[in-house]
């Protein structure tokens, strides 16, 4: 009985060599087929991009596979990514975890022929055809501690919440916010290096508690990553200190709408995540059909968009801020 | 002659390789044409090396009735280091093949001594292998991030990225290693003197301590030799992700004791086999790779693997009950 | 004579306890204050819960990995029956209870009946029970949690005004973890299950000669670590008024490691209540204390892993000579 299905499992192993050189030219269709990777999937900032992503390709009549590793590893990504090429795909857009590990994979995919694209965390710029970025890094980071010194004034103890040490969008807009500050706002001060927060509402709110007590004369909080200014809101709530403590950040305005409502958050901002998915899916088709982005051009339910110099980074378009007035009339 | 098929085919390690022709065929009939291709079987020989060195690192380890979660870590941690200055000696303009060699001995010593730490507070301060590692893996990851500040280490040597993806005779280099690794961890675990102790103090350390094993001795060098298997894991990847971070593999870390386990090496200790776990390895990265290229849900993927595991295990018992 | 050397069991840890809080109230004062006691208290409580469940666990010789999926998947069920089904604190708990039992009652069935190891079994359904619960959800947040829900969250007990006119109290939170603690004390010191799990933690085979029946306490066991869950599950909502399927992710080793820390055996057979209940706040201490001493970023997770690893070690040392000192009284 056992040698019989040994003898079967042999027989089908050797059939599937015979079935797939059969159907060899099944791979090659002439749809085409974009790939868009998220650093992960599964939180809502990537959901809401996905949504994007995919509308795009129905507007346009392709095929967007949008997947990612679970785990925000840069290994894991790689293995999806050679496993992608090996499907044959059109383009790959890819939101790198670590830009450097990229290189080599995304160097494989050119020689393979397919189109490569960065977007929401740019990779390698030598390796990549395109390159969306939803806003200017510096300006955003800049735009953060504007908001910050609004709200708190531009003297005073602050601390800042972020959503991991080796995030490197997120040390991008803090590195650019704190050189920012101390030319511009010399009076502030920052009680200790950015507090890792693991990309946890409940971290961050216990960090904040902590982050209270150990500095008495704290005034402000900047949250940097999407659940981390709603853990700080929450911790500034519950100890009664939301007039004394300002806290801002980088959050998605549905899910920081009870914190927004009783301003224990006073501003959000962030750009639209599902309009970044489906830009990025348009400029990659676009590419594909030989088109390259112009400086205000005007995509259709995106708005005007800007290129750089180099003719291959594009910017969306500067952030929306979110405050008790106004988070209602937005969707994402 | 009979008889010899047939125990081959009703051993853990008979039914597990029939389940990889299974998994095999039912991935290339999934995606014809894109599965079964040249490109991504050189392209999943390139992924396998990394994560299978791993889970021959954890399988040891828990043979000796331990297990090791400071595994990933102890791999970027030397990565980190050795890389720094492999890219330091680059950067200098230093010889690129001189370079690559003392990143790899540093590397190498690296994982010693993070695998001397943990040797020693296990084997011979006698603390629980669990919160041992666990406490080691926090360690290490603190740092490596106090180390990279949550940068990534690059600017390799070209020289360095040819062992991640150079051929030779056309079978990929990182193969090849896994090859020669595979065959190295066999002839220790299974045809040596101290693979018997191993073997021996996962089944009873009281009983190998009467029977004349240096317990202590030989667990110290276990997780020593682990972590230099780890640290292999860490050139390869260090060189197929051109740079080094804390974080990277962080995934590998509970499939590598699944890959063992599912191998059929006892998590208690004392029982396993190189063949098994290979295999196992195998099977996940079929899987894995096969429902990529298919396009199924990254989170469903996942729940195939988790019910494999428990499906292998249950007819594992099943089988073993009716020989008894 | 057994009282006395139980007591010299935990007497290691504790003392460790006290120098360490010592050592971070003469750093910062602050933390020997009635707010930060609560504040600990409070961010702690789903840590303290499911570590007394993983502590039977424990005892019996096994482990669960699942916990952290278990919590998530219970977390989003509680969330969706409080928006869909009702808000009714009572129907809440019962459902939570329920699906988070059922889920333990599976593991407790596979390790139990089908004789898997319990971490590769937990492994197994860890992965299925995380992986369908994102894909269910696709990670996104459930808000809107009904306000009577909330309300009761935030209810305080024994509540007194602070100097600077803020008003803190207990966290209504507490009335679970008291009765769990005393439930779980109770099980394992005074009936005959909690003898069994001592048993079957010692030596499987002669607890089962000595009529024990191994199989249903085991799948007791796991069971009512589900159930502990569920409550975790209710009490976490409550204090965080929106579920992230994301929250728990790791969530598993810090339960494992608070346990293991207390004293209890991953070999099974060792471990109590109390022990159990000074290594979670061991681990609270040492979170707590990290930024209350001012310690930088970038150090602390050394210092953790530093923590750790030398507490257990004089843990260990102490056990040794304890040992040693016997055998040589029973030599004499």
């Amino acid at each position: 009985m056992k040698r019989v299905l040994t003898v079967l499992l042999l027989m089908m192993f050797c059939l599937s060599f015979v079935v797939a050189n059969g159907s060899q030219e099944v791979a090659v269709s002439d749809e085409i087929t974009i790939v868009v990777m998220p650093k992960l999937v599964g939180i809502p900032y990537f959901n809401a991009s996905e949504t994007g992503a995919i509308q795009a390709g129905k507007d346009l009549g392709i095929n967007v596979i949008y997947t990612g590793p679970t785990t925000p590893d840069a290994a894991e990504q790689v293995r999806m990514l050679e496993d992608l090429i090996s499907k044959g795909v059109d383009a790959i857009c890819v939101a790198p975890n670590d830009a450097a590990a990229m290189t080599p994979v995304l160097m494989k995919a050119k020689k393979a022929g397919i189109a490569v694209l960065d977007w929401d965390t740019p990779a390698d710029a030598s390796v990549v055809d395109l390159s969306i970025h939803q806003i200017d890094d510096r300006e955003y980071g800049e735009h953060i501690w504007d908001l910050l010194v609004q709200e708190m004034g531009d003297t005073g103890d602050y601390a800042i919440v972020t959503g991991g040490l080796s995030a490197a969008n997120l040390n991008t807009w803090i590195d650019a916010g704190l050189a920012y500050a101390k030319k511009q706002y010399p009076g502030l001060n920052l009680v200790t290096g950015k507090v890792p927060t693991d990309e946890k509402q409940q971290v961050a709110y216990q960090k904040t508690l902590d982050l209270i007590k150990a500095y008495p004369n704290l005034k402000g909080v900047v949250g940097v990553s999407t659940p981390a200014p709603l853990g700080a809101a929450q911790a500034v709530q519950e100890k009664g200190m939301k007039d004394s403590i300002a806290v801002v950040g980088t959050s998605l305005p549905t899910d920081s709408g009870p914190y927004l409502a009783d301003e224990s958050l006073r501003v959000g901002t962030l750009w639209d995540p599902a309009k970044l998915g489906y830009l990025t899916v348009v400029m990659a088709y676009n590419f594909l059909n030989g088109e390259k982005p112009q400086d205000g051009q005007e995509i259709a339910n995106v708005g005007k968009i800007s290129v750089w110099a180099d003719g291959r980074t594009v910017i969306m378009g500067p952030p929306a801020d979110f405050t008790k007035e106004n988070y209602a009339s937005f969707s994402f | 002659m009979k008889s010899g098929v047939k125990k081959l085919i009703v051993s853990k390690e008979g039914i597990l390789f029939c389940i990889f022709l299974f998994v095999f065929f039912l991935m290339s009939l999934l995606s014809p044409g894109r599965f079964l291709s040249w490109y991504n079987l050189q392209s999943m020989a390139y992924q396998l090396p990394e994560f299978g060195i791993l889970a021959l690192s954890m399988m040891i380890v828990i043979v000796t009735g331990g297990i090791n979660l400071s595994l990933t870590y102890t791999a970027t941690l030397s990565m980190i280091v050795g890389g720094m200055v492999m890219a330091n000696i680059s950067a200098a303009g230093g010889n690129g093949i001189l370079a690559v060699l003392a990143g790899i001995v540093i590397m190498i010593g690296m994982a010693s001594l993070c695998g001397v730490f943990n040797g020693f507070v296990v084997a011979y301060i006698g603390v629980t292998p669990m919160l041992a590692t666990l406490g080691a893996m926090t360690l290490f990851e603190g740092i490596s991030l106090n180390i990279t500040k949550g940068g990534a280490i690059s600017g390799f040597p070209f020289e360095f990225l040819m062992i991640g993806s150079g051929t030779v005779l056309g079978i990929p280099i990182p193969m090849i290693l896994f090859i020669l690794i595979i065959v190295g961890t066999w002839l220790f675990l299974e045809r040596s003197k101290m693979g018997m102790s191993i073997y021996m103090i996962g089944c009873n350390p009281k009983v190998a301590l009467y029977s004349g094993v240096r317990v202590k001795r030989i667990i110290f060098q276990t997780y020593l030799i682990a972590s230099v298997l780890a640290a292999i894991a860490g050139v390869l990847m260090a060189s197929r992700y051109n740079s080094a971070k804390e974080s990277y593999g962080s995934s590998y870390l509970l499939q590598a004791v699944a890959a063992s386990v599912l191998g059929g090496t006892n998590i208690s200790g004392g029982e396993g086999k190189i063949a098994g776990t290979v295999i196992a390895v195998m099977i996940l990265q079929v899987i894995s790779s096969g429902l990529n290229i298919f396009g199924l849900n990254r989170y469903l993927t996942n729940v195939v693997m988790g019910g494999i595991l428990i499906v292998v295990l249950t007819i594992n018992f099943l089988t073993e009950k009716r020989s008894k | 004579m057994n009282i006395k050397s139980l007591k010299i069991k935990e007497l290691p840890i504790l003392l460790i306890l006290l120098l360490l809080s010592l050592i971070i109230t003469i750093a910062n004062p602050t933390f020997l204050t009635v707010e930060n006691f609560l504040d600990i208290l409070k961010s702690n409580l789903v840590l303290a819960m499911m570590a007394l469940g993983m502590l039977m666990v424990l005892l019996t010789g096994g482990i669960d990995v699942s916990v952290a999926s278990i919590i998530a998947a219970v977390t989003v069920i509680t969330g969706q029956s409080l928006i869909h089904f009702s808000s009714n604190i009572f129907v809440t708990i019962l459902v939570a209870c329920l699906s988070g039992t059922l889920m333990g009652l599976v593991n407790g069935l596979l390790i139990a009946k089908l004789k898997i190891p319990p971490i590769v079994a937990t492994l197994g359904t860890m992965s299925v029970i995380l992986g369908l619960v994102l894909y269910l959800t696709n990670g996104a947040w459930i808000t809107g949690i009904p306000d009577s829900f909330i309300e009761f969250g935030r209810i305080t007990l024994f509540s007194f005004e602070l100097v600077d006119g803020r008003t803190i109290g207990f966290p209504v939170q507490v009335l679970f973890l008291i009765p769990v603690i005393f439930l779980t004390w109770f099980i394992l010191k005074k009936t005959v299950i909690g003898r069994g799990i001592y048993a079957i933690g010692g030596n499987l085979e002669s607890a089962e000669r000595m009529g024990f029946k191994a199989d249903r306490i085991l799948i007791f066991v796991y069971s009512f670590e589900g159930f502990l869950i569920g409550l975790a599950a209710v009490v976490h909502t409550s204090i965080m008024r929106q579920v992230d399927p994301n929250a728990f992710l790791g969530f598993e080793m810090q339960v494992i490691a608070a346990v293991v820390l207390g004293g209890a055996s991953v070999l099974g057979g060792f471990g109590s209540v109390l022990g159990t209940v000074i290594g979670v706040s061991l681990f609270c201490v040492i979170n707590n204390g990290l930024i209350l001493m001012h310690i930088p970023v970038f150090w602390q997770k050394i210092v953790v892993g530093l923590i750790i690893i030398g507490s257990i070690s004089i843990d260990m040392i102490q056990k040794q000579r304890v040992e040693k000192n016997k055998i040589r009284v029973d030599v004499e």
